[in-house]
């Protein structure tokens, strides 16, 4: 007979059932615990019969993963690599000629070559470039990898950001905090577990951006508009108006007593148990959650640490989360699309950095500090990268100006810091001007499935069946860089 | 020790997928860099340049080419391919035309692809899933494929006495297997069951009293007729349908700054509801959501709104493959139990859906388009709105017409900046007709194009890589021998034909079976939307086919349909079945009990309204945001559908995703859940309002109002226990009533209403 093996419609074993179908008592849990030790079962694929009991309870990965939480701090918009990671001094030769090749299509219409107005230097024990726009990141270099070489499929947002965040640019996929939150589950059941932050509103694409898609809601990200600071507009329903502690405290003591009663009077249903469990889970995460979006409960000199601002808040909020064990941060730039820079790049990416370098340099060495580090992957990126050309100005668009830069989803830069990945280090090269990823190229799904190994998945293994097809994060791609693991 | 529980039972899960995944393959493991080569070099190829004489309907020299088995097996005198050594392969020889055998005949293969076949055989034959070719022949055999069967109820001396042919099955099964059924639940959990499962909504305490006093052995039947009468009914068997149907009121997202509503959306969530309370048979509710437009001809155009079933899909901003993708995966699944999707860029890797069915189905859709103007569902009813909306529709008129006179000379001179100017007027009158309470509703239709798309398959779902033409016609598993084409305009109509069809193996059973999974919490078949080889097999399989003959027979009446269901015994058991029947049975696959059901999000935010006296019963229109309109006690049916960013309360309650076809709710325990109970502004008022209508009655002894809680709460009276430690909390919140703006009756009046009993049926 065929087994289901995860499925949304084959689910909902309940505790019992499942005992009894496997015609074993007591004895069989401590088999089962045994085999899960020896590391031979795939429970994050199997989970699903017990995820209507609680879905979010912390499960095994494949195989045991240097990371254990993720915080992806998305520079939504598209930064220029050219200007931050990835220095091309050939464009100051080049400046105002055309390039020697023809200019990649883009979205729009490219001119001369365009050298970076920012200055690089070397940083570190690894001597690695990195321009002043992340002088206070770059404090950190020896600890990140930077990866130069990513390539995406299309030079428009709204498909890159659904590519980078889900792994397929237009249809309904989870995102990567879904699928990691499914598989993992997550350490604190006080918080969610997949949590967005994004100060001001949206990032283009809105919530899809970290969707569940297929998967069942309660893995969609929990979104938080940052430039908020009262707890009750972070997080809803987090507190009664109406009622003190003690009084709704007296209110789940008596809800629990008729609960324990109705169950009491009936044969066994380990969904009563859970919902019960549910009131009691839901109590404390009031105090829990408050207490991890409070940052005035930092000691003054890690708030200095991480400096003023918006993005100072948001880096330190998403620490105190994910040293509470929440699983997967992702921190956003801002509404809309900050990071792009089609005019005034030299302004705007300036201002753009001095809002988040010192923030994200801080949150680096925080982290190290508190040993945190090592079992946290950070993850640093926008949906693509700029063109080192310059755009060409179009009606419409960008008002005239010649001072900016397209998107460029054919090569672009991000890093990753800390969860199993060589620190110091670069990953693969561009051409020398910057434009197309030539060497060692890392495509979208090559940075999942690497994301979904350093956490203990088997990109190739972890599915989920949905109408009739085993998803899966990386689709039928993926390749793990394994070059960039410690 | 729960914790530990947990983690040990995934552990047992584990092992039991693991072991029966090991069971079901044994596959080579090719680098996923060979197996893409192969997809995407190999693969369209073969399919292209092969298939025909070497696939699934010729096998010249008894060769074929479409699974590695088959590749490997050679022709019927030799091998073709020898794995890793291309320069040993026939098959190389004969593509290269190098040889005396030239392949294919009508031309040789590029360079490249004759190259790219070297580079597979290179790769030791890289394939990804070992299956073997989905045999037409043999597919049929799989049970969903066959007829329906004319089944007579099982008999013997037992089953004799039985009035219900659903029980003669279920008790024949349980019989076999040495169980007995679950006793009848009693009258108030019963009452209590059918109007949740009916209606969606809890029965008052005089329909409770009324029932309960009423001895007439029919007095069961007529609470089931009288409820199936209810204009509730619909509220709550259309919502179900919804769910297949992935309604929302938003299009998602399309850009910024863009408006995403579907202003009449609504329409087709009415007409729905509408057609479960009119018992409409459900061969024309099919043929009506896949083709009024071809359909309705009179003055009446109300049925056009049937149509929004295909268009408030999702409009993944504005990407034509995907719009259609969308609508075919609806209609397949919803009506079918078929994921045909999975034959968008392969054939179908379990079910016998080629590729090629999947664009012939394609084609139909391409050849549909939405008017630029929504037709008006006449005849318009005249509403209290309907005056102030036409009044304000001449003013916008006169304004846009006064505009035109005073700016002819810039009509003829600069068109451009006119038709720029007018614009904004244009759009207050087209704004004022789609959000006017008063403006007469509108069908979100589909039409056939002026002329008919040829379609083509697109190689790899490749929409730049179009490959053979196919005609528009039906799937070959589900069509009668010598397949057709369809020959009317887009063909929507005749595809809507052979789907609602007494001779289509498929429909009756899949709808059969979502109706069985409504009101037992799983279906017969446990896969709702997916029949194919990949789904469950039913449990009771006779059963599941008597049933669908008999709603086929009935004039395929829903309401016949759950009235039978609901009139048998089965569905009367309690949900306290015998211990023999937990162990032997631990999932109740044979129902020796009912299940016990937690109320999704819309009986439960229902519920709390009709307990707290504040429910407002209103029947259809617009929707409303309730985010926007936290004061709205309309049913939850009618609240605004934002899929783009889907508020807190329905992710948290698991709503079903209106993304994508949902074939059933998913069931999660979260604490979030609780939060919105304790802490919610909609919660906290309906305690209140609870609690006020025990003043409103004019009750004052606490017993009493205690009493009367429970009665409108949970349908029962009070155990003196519970009366006490109710007084005992009345009391201690009492004490400290000034540190809280809940009174100590709105306090309790919460508990009850977050309480287990409250949010679970029996």
């Amino acid at each position: 007979m065929k087994q289901p093996v995860s499925t949304l419609e084959h689910l909902a074993l309940t505790r019992r059932e499942l005992l009894h179908r496997c015609g074993m008592g007591f004895g069989a849990l401590m088999l089962g615990e045994l085999l899960r030790m020896a590391g031979c079962l795939e429970t994050a694929q199997a989970s699903e019969s017990t995820s209507r009991l609680n879905p979010l309870a912390p499960k095994q990965p494949h195989f045991p993963g240097k990371a254990k939480r993720v915080i992806h701090l998305f520079m939504n918009g598209g930064p220029s690599h050219v200007d931050t990671f990835d220095p091309k001094p050939k464009l100051a030769e080049y400046a105002g000629k055309t390039l020697p090749f023809e200019n990649l299509k883009t979205e729009r219409k490219t001119g001369a070559a365009f050298p970076s107005p920012f200055k690089f230097q070397k940083y570190g024990q690894s001597g690695i470039e990195v321009s002043e726009l992340f002088h206070h990141t770059a404090q950190c270099i020896d600890d990140i990898c930077v990866i130069r070489s990513m390539h995406a499929d299309v030079p428009n947002h709204e498909p890159s950001l659904l590519l980078m965040n889900c792994g397929e640019a237009r249809q309904i996929r989870p995102s990567v905090g879904s699928w990691v939150v499914y598989g993992l589950g997550t350490e604190n059941q006080n918080l969610p577990g997949f949590i967005a932050m994004c100060p001001g509103g949206y990032p283009i694409q809105e919530s899809q951006n970290w969707q569940a898609g297929f998967l069942p809601g309660v893995y969609q990200g929990t979104y938080i508009d940052t430039k908020h600071t009262t707890i009750e507009k972070l997080i809803e329903n987090i507190k009664n108006h109406h009622l003190p502690l003690k009084q709704q405290r007296r209110q789940l003591d008596l809800l629990r007593q008729m609960n324990e009663e109705y169950q009491k009077r009936r044969q066994e249903d380990a969904q009563l148990e859970a919902r019960l469990q549910s009131f009691e889970l839901a109590f404390r995460m009031q105090m829990e959650a408050s207490d991890a979006f409070d940052i005035s409960k930092e000691p003054q000199a890690i708030r200095d640490m991480y400096g003023p601002g918006t993005q100072a808040r948001q880096l330190l909020i998403a620490r105190r989360l994910i040293e509470r064990g929440v699983r997967f941060v992702q921190v956003w730039h801002g509404e809309g699309q900050p990071w792009d820079s089609h005019d005034d790049l030299e302004v705007n990416h300036r201002r753009l950095a001095q809002q988040c370098d010192r923030a994200i340099g801080a949150l680096l060495r925080d982290l190290k500090q508190r040993g945190l580090l090592d079992e946290t992957l950070v993850i640093w990126g926008g949906e693509f990268g700029r063109t080192p050309t310059v755009e060409l100005p179009q009606p419409g668009a960008n008002a005239g100006k010649v001072n900016g830069r397209d998107h460029n989803h054919w090569g672009f830069t991000m890093w990753l810091a800390g969860g199993g990945v060589k620190g110091g280090y670069v990953y693969g090269a561009t051409d020398e001007f910057g434009f197309q990823a030539v060497e060692n190229k890392v495509h979208v799904h090559d940075l999942h499935a690497t994301i979904l190994h350093l956490l203990g998945f088997d990109h190739e293994k972890f599915t989920y069946r949905y109408a009739g097809r085993d998803f899966r994060l990386t689709d039928v791609h993926g390749r793990v860089v394994k070059e960039i693991l410690a | 020790m729960s914790q530990r529980f947990g983690a040990a039972l995934l552990a047992l899960v584990g092992w039991l997928a693991a072991a029966s995944a090991q069971e079901a393959t044994v596959k080579p493991s090719f680098a996923p860099e060979a197996i893409e080569h192969f997809e995407k070099r190999v693969r369209p190829v073969l399919i292209e340049k092969c298939f025909d004489c070497h696939g699934p309907k010729q096998q010249k020299a008894s060769l074929r080419l479409d699974s590695r088995q088959a590749v490997l097996k050679g022709s019927d005198t030799q091998i073709v391919v020898v794995p890793g050594q291309p320069e040993k392969s026939l098959l190389i020889e004969a593509i290269k035309q190098t040889g005396e055998l030239k392949m294919p005949p009508k031309g040789k293969l590029s360079e490249e692809d004759i190259a790219a076949i070297e580079q597979w055989i290179r790769d030791g034959l890289a394939w990804p899933e070992d299956t073997p070719p989905a045999d037409l022949e043999a597919a049929r055999k799989h049970w969903a494929f066959q007829p329906v069967r004319v089944v007579h109820p099982p008999s013997g001396k037992s089953l004799e006495a039985l009035a219900n042919p659903i029980d003669a099955f279920i008790l024949a099964r349980l019989e076999s297997e040495g169980l007995q059924p679950a006793p009848s639940a009693d009258r108030r959990t019963l009452i209590r069951r059918l109007y949740f499962d009916l209606l969606g909504l809890p029965p008052e305490p005089d329909a409770i009293a009324a029932f309960l006093e009423d001895d007439d052995p029919a007095a069961y039947e007529r609470l089931v007729d009288r409820l199936l009468a209810s204009p509730h009914f619909g509220e709550r068997w259309g919502r179900h349908w919804l769910d297949v149907a992935r309604y929302a009121n938003e299009r998602g997202y399309v850009g910024v700054n863009v408006d995403r509503t579907y202003p009449f959306a609504y329409a087709y969530r009415d007409w729905v509801i509408r057609a479960f309370n009119e018992d409409r048979s459900y061969k024309d509710f099919i043929l009506l959501q896949l083709a009024a437009d071809q359909i309705v001809t009179g003055p009446d155009k109300r049925d056009l709104a049937a149509m929004g079933f295909l268009t408030v899909g999702r409009r993944f901003i504005n990407n034509q493959q995907e719009i259609i993708d969308d609508r075919l995966d609806v209609t397949f699944r919803g009506f079918q139990g078929l994921t045909i999707s999975c034959a968008r860029c392969h054939d179908h890797k379990y079910d016998p859906i080629p590729t090629k069915d999947y664009y012939s189905l394609y084609g139909v859709f391409a050849s549909s388009q939405e008017p630029d103007e929504l037709p008006i569902l006449e005849p318009v009813q005249r509403g209290p709105q309907t005056e102030a909306f036409e009044r304000e529709l001449r003013r916008l008129e006169e304004e846009k017409a006064r505009f035109e006179r005073e700016n002819e000379a810039m009509k003829r001179e600069r068109p451009r900046e006119f038709s720029e100017k007018i614009k904004p007027f244009e759009n207050r009158i087209k704004q004022l007709h789609a959000t006017h309470p008063g403006a007469p509703p509108r069908g979100m239709v589909l039409l056939d194009a002026p002329k008919p798309t040829e379609p083509r398959v697109f190689i790899r779902g490749n929409a730049r890589n179009p490959g053979p033409g196919v005609p528009r016609q039906f799937l070959e598993i589900l069509s009668p021998q010598g397949r057709k084409p369809f020959t009317s305009g887009s063909g929507r109509l005749e595809m809507a034909q052979a789907i609602a069809s007494e001779s289509n193996p498929l429909t009756a059973r899949v709808f059969v079976n979502r109706v069985w999974g409504h009101l037992f919490g799983r279906g017969l078949v446990r896969t709702p939307s997916d029949f194919g080889t990949r789904g469950e097999p039913p449990t009771h399989p006779e059963l599941l086919d008597y049933l669908a003959a008999r709603f086929m027979e009935e004039g395929w009446s829903p309401k016949r349909l759950i009235r039978l269901i609901v009139l048998s015994r089965t569905y009367q058991q309690s949900c306290e079945g015998d211990a023999d029947g937990y162990r032997k049975d631990p999932e109740n696959r044979l129902l020796s009990r009912m299940n016990r059901r937690r109320l999704e999000l819309e009986p439960m935010r229902d519920a709390m309204l009709a307990v707290a006296g504040d429910l407002d019963p209103s029947f259809g229109g617009q929707a409303v945001d309730f985010l926007k309109n936290g004061r709205s006690t309309r049913r939850t049916i009618y609240g605004f559908i934002d899929r783009q960013n889907l508020p807190g309360m329905y992710r948290i309650f698991d709503f079903a995703s209106p993304d994508t076809h949902s074939p059933k709710r998913y069931e999660t325990t979260v604490p979030q859940q609780a939060l919105f109970l304790m802490n919610s502004p909609f919660v906290i008022e309906r305690a209140r309002k609870l609690a006020a209508r025990l003043d409103a009655e004019e009750l004052t002894e606490p017993r009493l109002r205690i009493r009367r809680l429970y009665h409108l709460v949970y349908g029962r009276d009070p155990r003196s226990e519970e009366v006490d430690k109710a007084l005992a909390f009345l009391e201690a919140a009492e004490a400290d009533r000034s540190e809280s703006q809940l009174s100590p009756w709105e306090q309790y009046a919460q508990v009850l209403l977050m309480s287990n009993e409250f949010v679970f049926v029996e």
